[in-house]
């Protein structure tokens, strides 16, 4: 019984909340606002405990489990596979009675505090980014508990409400995740709440065969998580989905994590960077200096020594 | 196995074939609703979904256009289930085109669940009674010391000389209905029948389901409203499993209910001094979720080991276990935990005889296979099934078919065009030309004498 019945339908899917403080409370200030200005934190988490709930109204069986992505830090804030693990505890069936909402909001709660403590420690620099590789990974690394766990499994996914603008440093880390959901078959869904489209999100969707989209309307969330992002992956073989219109393909360089049209490229390790350089500082192999550069290269070289 | 699919849908199809009026009012129950949508194939769920919150009637090409076009088959299967279970009303437009609407009752409902997020159906006792409730292990042994309890009833009557255990008039009305068992003639004790012997090879949720659905045929008979039943039956399943619910505010139906219940091992009924309470187990669960296709898990170890030299050797201790291998398997010995027996020719063929499958067979002992026979691959060893199969061809060896036999024809011309006629139309199952006979099908044998006639010759025929 170790491959799953074709037919089934049953999903684990690993939502990653968007909860960066920065990005929805400069919403309401106006000040740089990068999103519509009616749709505030409150109005999104309805949608999504609708979206929530009606995962469960479909099938019994579907676990869900909700990642907060913050500036700083990230939390699990509901698994609702936890609540039936723990049932042997008599202290668990008082806190069981407890709804999704009340556990999440608790939850979120316990996580925005915390993120006003870590945020005072650290610098305010990068706060306009959350911490998407830091999510990513902890939902792929439930995600792997699941999948090597007593063996029928439901199909994981993950999908990602992202609002904040990609951050450059994380690069490497979101992709190197991206990998990895590729490697063990668990698409990414991405769903962007803000106003930017989000590169590296469009590449996770298009290496990992997910669903991205843009709601044109954020305020109608709901209509867009129930029509495209509740549909399970046996579905999905059936249903019309929106397919993505184009997949920003650039590459970060790893020296300054600027996104680049054309960079040097390490001929060992594959490193990208957006100048030449004697040695790589990743492998640290030495570049000889050629006699016949690349036009691309040559063209780099020649703006640089002018 | 595909009958366990069968009989696990079936109960949505009785759930179907009731009244439209009838099942309008069972969609005012959110639990209803919920355990129907949860009921439905994958593609028709998500049909619900999108239309949950739509007022308006949608054409039905539009709901055509949200599937692929290699999909239209599965999109025809899930619209014609919505159909039948009423939860898609056709709308009728001053247009041609067909649109469809949600149900009003079930989607007002749906939409509250999706709203406040379900929760139980009702208030369980407060925690002071939590204290006398069982554990969750002991709730889990007791419902599965009733199942076997119900199941040995059924065996006992297998072996004559076994009926030590004594017999629930209930139930055993219920086995007759679903014709487990046959129905005493004169003094003779009721016989397991063919089908009584595949139930006992099936997975606990597909025999839970099957006594449930005939609990709820028979609910008419014995006056009781089949949608309230329904409707109750599906609500037990979303109680929260060893927590204790009062008895005391059920109806007077409802009450009558979960004592029968309670004898299935569905739920456990306590008494207090004053009050009286009843805890769903891990069976009631099962109520509105054995539709889903994960019920093929067998709740429990494995325990069977079958080895390449026909030996089985099963550790386990209930009675009821060893009884079904006894159905089978030539039993060996019998110590406290282990049975030993090995497949014969014999034994095989008894099972043949009272109507098992050698399908049946299998899928029985790889299902309950020890989890160190279950890690390898095949999990019976492919001698013992490959024999099984073959000692079943051995039993499929003469073919019946009602036939007509022509001779006597006047020419070996008339023969031979009769002869081909029949090859030609499908109808020739042997022919002689030498004797000049043959013979035919018997559900063709109006076609054969029509062209017997026109070939203008009156042969005879027997």
């Amino acid at each position: 019984m170790d491959a799953l019945n074709a037919t089934d339908d049953i999903s684990q899917v690993v939502i990653l909340l968007e909860a960066n403080p920065y990005f929805w409370g400069g919403r309401s200030n106006g000040a740089h606002s990068t999103g519509p200005a009616n749709f505030t934190f409150d109005r999104f988490l309805e949608h999504v405990l609708l979206f929530i709930n009606s995962l469960h109204l479909l099938n019994q069986a579907n676990r869900i489990v909700v990642i907060a992505t913050g500036a700083t830090s990230c939390a699990y804030l509901y698994d609702s596979n936890a609540a039936e693990l723990s049932e042997n505890a008599r202290t668990a069936r008082v806190s069981k009675k407890l709804s999704v909402v009340e556990k999440i909001t608790q939850k979120l709660e316990d996580f925005m505090s915390k993120e006003a403590v870590y945020d005072l420690n650290q610098g305010t620099e990068d706060n306009r980014y959350s911490l998407l590789s830091g999510s990513l990974s902890m939902a792929l690394c439930y995600i792997q508990r699941i999948l090597r766990g007593p063996s029928p499994h439901p199909l994981p996914r993950i999908l990602c409400l992202q609002g904040t603008p990609d951050a450059p440093p994380q690069y490497i880390a979101v992709m190197n995740a991206i990998f990895s959901a590729q490697r063990s078959l668990v698409p990414i869904d991405a769903c962007i709440v803000g106003n930017h489209h989000s590169a590296f999100l469009q590449q996770a969707t298009h290496i990992t065969g997910g669903i991205y989209m843009k709601p044109p309307a954020p305020e109608g969330l709901f209509e867009y998580l129930s029509m495209v992002f509740a549909t399970d992956l046996y579905s999905r073989k059936f249903l019309q989905l929106p397919r993505a219109s184009g997949v920003d393909f650039r590459a970060s360089c790893f020296c300054h994590k600027k996104s680049i049209d054309m960079g040097f490229v390490c001929s060992v390790c594959l490193s990208i960077f957006c100048k030449g350089q004697r040695t790589c500082t990743t492998c640290n192999a030495i570049f000889a200096p050629s006699k016949q550069p690349n036009p691309a290269a040559a063209a780099a070289q020649k703006r640089k020594v002018s | 196995m595909p009958n366990v699919r069968v009989v696990s849908r079936n109960f949505m199809e009785m759930v179907a074939a009731l009244p439209a009026a009838k099942l309008d009012e069972l969609y005012g129950s959110p639990w209803t609703c919920q355990a129907v949508v949860r009921s439905l194939p994958p593609l028709a769920k998500q049909y619900v979904l999108r239309l949950l919150f739509v007022e308006a009637a949608v054409s039905s090409k539009s709901i055509q256009d949200w599937a692929l076009p290699d999909a239209l088959n599965k999109h025809k299967v899930a619209i014609d289930k919505l159909e039948q279970l009423r939860v898609l009303i056709e709308a009728t437009e001053r247009r041609k085109e067909v649109s469809y609407k949600l149900n009003p009752r079930l989607q007002k409902q749906l939409q509250d669940v999706l709203k406040t997020g379900g929760g139980v159906p009702r208030e369980s006792l407060p925690a002071s009674f939590a204290a006398r409730v069982p554990s969750l292990v002991d709730l889990e042994n007791y419902a599965m010391k009733q199942w076997e309890a119900v199941l040995l009833q059924l065996v006992s009557s297998a072996f004559a000389e076994a009926s030590t255990v004594p017999m629930n008039s209930t139930l055993t009305a219920t086995f007759q209905r679903a014709g487990l068992i046959t129905t005493p003639k004169g003094k003779e004790p009721p016989k397991i029948t063919d089908a009584g012997f595949q139930f006992l090879l099936m997975d606990t949720n597909s025999q839970l389901w099957q006594i449930v659905r005939e609990y709820v045929a028979s609910a008419e008979d014995r006056g009781m409203d089949s949608a309230e039943l329904i409707s109750f039956l599906l609500e037990l399943g979303f109680l929260n499993i060893g927590e204790p619910y009062n008895l005391n505010t059920l109806s007077p139906m409802q009450q009558n209910v979960i004592k029968e219940l309670a004898a299935l091992g569905v739920l456990q009924i306590q008494s207090g001094t004053k009050d009286r309470w009843f805890i769903p187990t891990k069976l009631a669960s099962n109520l509105s979720a054995s539709i889903s296709e994960t019920s093929g898990v067998q709740p429990g170890e494995g325990f069977v080991v079958v080895e390449t030299n026909f030996r089985i050797y099963a550790y386990t201790t209930s009675k009821l276990q060893a009884e079904i291998l006894r159905l089978f398997v030539r039993l060996e010995y019998q110590l406290p935990n282990l049975v030993v027996g090995s497949l014969t020719k014999e034994s095989v063929s008894t099972a043949f005889a009272s109507g098992i499958s050698s399908d049946e067979m299998i899928s029985f002992l790889s299902k309950h296979a020890h989890p160190h026979a279950a890690k390898k691959t095949p999990v019976v060893p492919e001698t013992v099934t490959d024999q099984i199969r073959l000692w079943e061809n051995d039993r499929n060896r003469v073919q019946m078919s009602p036939a007509y036999m022509y001779k006597e024809f006047p020419t070996v011309e008339t023969f031979e065009a009769v002869d081909n006629y029949a090859r030609d139309i499908g109808a020739l199952l042997w022919d002689e030309p030498s004797t000049q006979r043959l013979v035919g099908k018997a559900e063709r044998h109006e076609e054969m004498r029509n062209f017997i006639r026109r070939q203008s010759s009156a042969p005879q025929r027997r």
